[in-house]
């Protein structure tokens, strides 16, 4: 037996020998292309250098990926604007806009870029409290920007943290050609509205498209609701966490949308906001509270759409108050060069960042800087531009205006609860308190 | 040389042969009657169908224009276009993301494979007091979820600092080398059980043959060893990849830089801030899935038999 081995070892070893070579010389073939691989993942990290001659490197991260179209195309021309005037170098990173939303607070703990695009309001504020952005209040007062927005970028310690450049606001979107057809005319009163909503019924046609599977979308229609009946400064302190969310004013607004879900589409859970959009697109709804990105899902310029501020609910607070979030940028504390990109930040707000912005693409944004040039704006924009310019009061919208945790795991299930069940408000207010109570403290 | 080498492995596993060749277990897996056959054959051919519906329902949704979907709705037929393909491609950037995966992914599934089996070797090989332990170590390591892990392996990273030419960020956040290194250390549990499990089933008159011609521990692990376990290895090879090319956590936490994103993603860039065309993401994830697909149908062999790997210890 062991003869018997000891004779078969020496082939069996050969042969063991001559095909682990092989193996050995493959082995070190894929270990030498790991080495490679390395090389080029060094390659690939490290081709920008620090700052050197004349201009430094401001790192600018956006919310838009690239080549998502004009919100891309926008970003990048006042990048290159600013790059072309101040001959700064300005790195470019292109992030899509969910997932940089999503990932802000780990972008903002980690390796932030200098200047980065962001929302006014509290989700702003924020940061400014856990001191992840910059203070900007010695960039402030900013050439053609006027006082209701530096008031939205202020943070609650009343410094500036935040320069805007344009804003879109929420209102009721209605087809032209349907109103005129049917002889209707944008309602002033509130009566005016009900009278509306009664013809529209009359002539088989939903009044309002409605649509919350996103869990957004719905939060607009509370918003413009509080504002309406509690007005903007109950709003306000109701979103910062200063009021009760089991008190009678929001039980009124619940309770006053549950009278007009019967003007709504039905079943708004198992819809998206796009196809109420088309909805009201084709004809069989005649009014979308929405933002003025209504038009993307209906694939036109938006010639046939025309709108109008939701009208008031109580003479007493009037309707001089809506939604009109404001975009803009801040400068991360943990940035490599603050100080360029505090300039650059100052620089966006100016009236020649937005014409950079608005010129380069086909649909233009309206901008905040009341200097710059509204040349290139569609009938839409001019509008907005007034119906805002005209508002005494612009929140932000809820899921900007409150705690994001707060927006985001209590209200979107709780309207959603609404949505399903509309009798049971004393119990959904009740827990929305509740959780309220805990998130704020 | 493998095939050569596998009949020994048979040897001390005769419990396994024996069963295989039992009579009453052929007759009851093989045999049924007619009737009962084409139940079964509808039943299965309805779940497959279930399965697969999602599936075939994205893909032939994503040959049709959003337009003519938005308005006739989703069962409608027509508005056939290729469009959706070519947009998702350059919208999504997808060359630039898929070499970025590349790139995470290979080097991440050599060196997984590579420590693993070193670890695995010795496990199976070598009789120390807490070999047990250690293995239970690396399998509990495996039920951990990466969520839990998530902050600490966050602040950690963003602690370590890379020198410029390695990562542009110069800390291990924002680079190429964290996700190489989070990955690999994921999947080291389950590769450890399986090869050594594996390696278990060799026989251990070829090591003590080889101890006897004096190869070293190093030359047991490297020239016996790693040929003999290289079916279990393109098996997890197969499913590493895979894994490893689908993981979206990390990536999402790790990487805040739009250029360095994998492809998975990558998959976001084909949503707007409000507006989602739905078609073209559709097409997107087609696209995305379709590398995973290739490696699955060209390895399916390894793929199958490595879900059973380890499930029976010699």
């Amino acid at each position: 037996m062991s003869l018997s081995r000891s004779s078969a070892i020496p082939r069996s070893a050969l042969t063991t020998m001559a095909a682990s070579r092989r193996s050995v010389l493959r082995g070190m073939a894929l270990s030498g292309l790991a080495v490679g691989g390395a090389n080029l993942l060094a390659a690939c990290g490290g081709e920008s250098g620090p700052a050197t001659g004349s201009g430094a490197t401001v790192k600018f991260g956006i919310n838009e990926a690239e080549g998502v179209g004009a919100a891309y195309d926008r970003l990048k021309a006042i990048a290159d604007a600013y790059a072309k005037e101040s001959g700064t170098e300005v790195a470019l990173n292109a992030v899509d806009h969910n997932t940089f939303q999503e990932s802000i607070n780990t972008y903002l703990q980690g390796t932030p870029d200098d200047v980065f695009t962001w929302f006014a309001g509290f989700r702003m504020s924020q940061f400014a409290e856990n001191g992840l952005i910059t203070d900007l209040s010695d960039q402030w007062p900013i050439d053609g920007l006027g006082d209701s927005f530096k008031q939205a970028a202020t943070a609650s310690d009343g410094k500036q943290y935040f320069v805007p450049i344009s804003y879109y606001p929420w209102a009721v979107f209605y087809r032209k050609s349907v109103f005129e057809k049917n002889g209707w005319a944008p309602p002033e009163t509130n009566d005016d509205f009900m009278a509306l909503m009664d013809d529209m019924q009359g002539k088989g046609v939903t009044p309002f498209a409605f649509g919350d599977k996103d869990g957004w979308p719905a939060m607009g229609t509370f918003d413009i609701l509080n504002m309406r009946l509690n007005g903007f400064d109950f709003h306000m302190s109701l979103m910062a966490g200063d009021e009760q969310w089991d008190g009678d004013e929001v039980k009124l607004v619940f309770d006053t949308w549950r009278q007009l879900l019967p003007y709504h589409q039905e079943d708004p859970l198992g819809r998206t906001w796009q196809e109420a959009a088309t909805a009201m697109g084709k004809g069989e709804c005649g009014m979308y509270l929405l933002g003025t990105f209504v038009v993307d899902a209906l694939g036109e310029n938006g010639e046939d759409l025309d709108f109008f501020t939701f009208p008031e609910l109580d003479s007493s607070i009037g309707s001089d108050a809506l939604d009109a979030p404001i975009d803009g940028f801040c400068v991360s504390s943990a940035g490599q060069n603050v100080e360029a990109g505090k300039a650059m930040a100052k620089w966006l707000g100016s009236a020649a960042a937005a014409d950079a912005g608005n010129n380069a693409a086909d649909a233009p944004f309206i901008a905040a800087n009341e200097n710059a040039s509204t040349s290139t704006y569609s009938d839409l924009q001019k509008k907005s531009a007034e119906v805002v310019g005209a508002a005494a009061n612009i929140a932000q919208f809820m899921d900007r205006d409150t705690n994001a945790d707060f927006a985001n795991t209590v209200m979107i299930p709780s309207i959603q609860d609404f949505l399903k069940n509309p009798d049971d408000i004393d119990g959904i207010t009740a827990s929305i308190q509740e959780q309220a109570a805990s998130i704020f403290g | 040389m493998t095939t050569q080498a596998v009949p020994p492995t048979t040897g001390p596993t005769p419990s396994t042969d024996a069963a295989r060749s039992t009579p009453p277990r052929r007759v009851e897996g093989g045999v049924m009657s007619k009737p009962r056959g084409v139940v079964v054959t509808v039943i299965i051919a309805l779940l497959a169908l279930a399965w697969l519906f999602p599936l075939l329902w994205a893909l032939i949704n994503s040959f049709r224009e959003y337009e003519y979907t938005q308005v006739n709705g989703y069962l409608s037929f027509g508005g056939w276009t290729t469009s959706n393909y070519e947009e998702a491609w350059s919208r999504g950037n997808f060359g630039l993301h898929m070499r970025n995966s590349l790139l995470i992914t290979i080097p991440a599934v050599l060196l997984t494979l590579w420590l693993s089996s070193m670890v695995a070797f010795v496990l199976a090989r070598f009789s120390y007091r807490f070999n047990l332990t250690l293995l239970g170590v690396f399998l509990a390591a495996n039920l951990l979820p990466p969520q839990a892990l998530l902050i600490p392996v966050f602040r950690m990273f963003r602690e370590i600092p890379l020198p410029l030419f390695m990562s542009d960020s110069g800390s291990m956040l924002n680079s190429f080398w964290a996700l190489i290194l989070v990955n690999t250390a994921f999947q080291m549990g389950f590769c450890t059980f399986v090869l050594s499990n594996y390696m278990k089933t060799l026989p251990h008159e070829i090591y003590e043959s080889a101890e006897l011609d004096g190869a070293s521990v190093w030359r047991q692990y490297w020239q016996l060893t790693m040929p003999l376990v290289r079916p279990a290895l393109a098996a997890l090879a197969t499913l590493q990849v895979t894994w490893v090319y689908n993981e979206f956590f990390w990536a999402t936490v790790l990487i805040q830089q739009g250029n360095k994103l994998p492809v998975t993603s990558a998959l976001n860039n084909l949503r707007g801030q409000f507006f989602t065309d739905t078609n073209l993401v559709a097409a997107g994830s087609i696209i995305v899935a379709l590398p995973v697909l290739v490696v699955f149908f060209a390895l399916q062999k390894q793929f199958v038999s490595g879900l059973t790997l380890g499930s029976t210890k010699g």
